[in-house]
């Protein structure tokens, strides 16, 4: 606001009334709380089936690190770095204007699946790594020795205590892929929480009471995951 | 008494000293530059040349004004959803971004009288039978999130009942998508359609009709209070159309032939 001189008449005092050279009109934003809610249920929808993909995928790389084959190490070394050390936002756009060049056509609540299960399979596996190295390996020893096979004994004694310790480090993943599913509007996905809200905003410019709208919605829908994952892991993880 | 005196001396003097109230308009002035957000990645409106410098109709049009109001214009590119916070926020101070001036977002911001006025066609994937506009029922169809047209086509598509809407974050994807066969067909301006079929940048498309809507007359925007700018702007543009100068620009950024009417038969502003 260079050189501007302040205002007489605008007031500024009463919160929420009115914000810089905007008068909020929150009766219009809340009309279309209901569109917004069914958007938020397309966004849980999305968090939860990329977090289970990204799961299952990263205990396959898992076991392809475990495995000493060089390929499958390979493979899974690859994953992780692409996941780890490239934008979300590249990804997605990847999964459907990348493989749409190769003719590959996925609907863009695909793409957005796709491209945050990727990226949560890479950052689960390190996730996973991490929790290995604080297992001691005399557990294998022990269970193969009880006439166990690799693969039993990978699923018997260590993938429990492993996913008990990567238990935390999955509900920041899980948080975060809630938040991904923003990133939907590079690929054109208009039917999640964040595409609802944008819609609705380029109809009738109402920008802040809808984003500050969907910010609180967000934000529930966060701690309602985090809390029954809380209340899954008591249950999940009793001694 | 005295005292009452002097306290009414001292309020008058008061009263003089302050500056009369300052509008936008002052402001502009004052500051010596007028902060225009345009859109540049919506040719030919608005695009950036080999330089990376901002160029196009818009942008001649911020010069214009700028020289008009005798400052200098700066042009600060922004996205279609993000014109608005840019004005609420005062970055800047209007908006020349090929804004449609729906009465819905008429309660929120301030429009000029239009300055321009976009036809809109059907440009379609070459592999796909369509003949006219009506064939997009139970395709896949997109356009750029935002825009008077998407606005429009999600409208079509939720009226058809079949088919399938996405809205691209901008123009330059929703054309790649097109490219690709992602998407069956887009409605877009003439202007952008041709210029995206002529570029070759984007093979295997053709414009297959026109779309028939209301063309989408846009103006320019500030905020809703700011009547002594509204009031300057609507005289530029109507002096732009006096002079010559819209024909001018038509002519150097769209192409041959006459510039969109702006007035409607029948009705005032």
């Amino acid at each position: 606001m260079r050189g501007r001189v302040p205002r007489i008449g605008h007031s500024c005092i009463l919160p929420g009334a009115a914000m810089f050279n905007y008068n909020f009109r929150w009766n219009q934003a809340l009309n279309s709380l209901p569109q917004m809610l069914e958007g938020a249920l397309v966004t849980m929808e999305i968090a939860i089936l990329s977090m289970a993909i990204g799961i299952a995928v990263a205990i396959l790389l898992t076991l392809f690190r475990l495995s000493g084959n060089r390929l499958l190490g390979a493979i899974s070394a690859t994953w992780v770095e692409i996941a780890r050390n490239t934008p979300a936002l590249f990804q997605i756009y990847m999964v459907h204007f990348g493989l749409g060049g190769f003719g590959v056509h996925l609907s863009p609540y695909l793409s957005l699946l796709i491209g945050i299960a990727f990226n949560n399979a890479g950052y689960l596996a390190e996730n996973f790594r991490g929790a290995l190295k604080a297992i001691p390996e005399t557990q294998t020893r022990a269970a193969r020795s009880l006439g166990m096979s690799p693969l039993q004994a990978f699923k018997n004694v260590v993938m429990p205590q492993m996913l008990r310790i990567s238990f935390l480090p999955m509900t920041n993943q899980m948080v975060w892929a809630i938040l991904m599913t923003s990133l939907g509007a590079v690929v054109a996905m208009n039917t999640d929480l964040y595409g609802v809200t944008s819609e609705l905003n380029a109809r009738t410019f109402r920008t802040f009471e809808l984003f500050a709208l969907a910010a609180v919605i967000f934000y529930v829908i966060t701690k309602v995951i985090t809390l029954s994952a809380g209340l899954l892991a008591a249950r999940l993880f009793r001694y | 008494m005295k005292t009452t005196l002097f306290t009414a001396g001292v309020l008058a003097a008061a009263a003089l000293a302050l500056p009369a109230q300052a509008d936008k308009l002052d402001d502009i002035i004052a500051s010596g530059t007028l902060r225009c957000a345009v859109v540049l990645d919506f040719p030919p409106m608005g695009s950036r040349d080999a330089n990376n410098t901002p160029i196009g109709f818009d942008v001649d049009y911020c010069n214009d004004l700028a020289t008009a109001l005798g400052v200098t214009a700066e042009i600060v590119e922004t996205t279609f959803p993000e014109r608005i916070p840019a004005l609420m926020s005062g970055s800047v101070d209007i908006a020349v971004a090929s804004t449609s001036d729906t009465l819905e977002r008429a309660k929120t911001v301030g429009f000029s009288i239009p300055y321009y006025a976009f036809e809109n066609a059907v440009v379609a994937r070459e592999g796909i039978e369509m003949a006219t506009w009506e064939d997009m029922k139970g395709k896949v169809v997109g356009a750029t999130a935002g825009t008077y047209e998407a606005i429009w086509l999600e409208g079509k598509v939720k009226e058809w009942g079949e088919g399938e809407f996405r809205p691209y974050q901008n123009q330059a994807d929703v054309f790649l998508a097109l490219s690709q066969g992602q998407l069956d067909a887009t409605v877009a301006t003439v202007e952008v359609s041709e210029a995206n079929v002529k570029s070759g940048n984007f093979p295997g498309i053709k414009i297959v009709d026109k779309a028939p809507m209301v063309p989408d007359y846009v103006a320019l925007i500030t905020l809703r209070e700011e009547y002594g700018l509204i009031n300057y702007m609507n005289l530029f543009i109507n002096q732009q159309v006096r002079t010559g100068r819209y024909a001018e620009l038509y002519k150097k950024w769209v192409g041959e032939g006459a510039p969109a009417d702006l007035t409607v038969q029948g009705v005032y502003r």
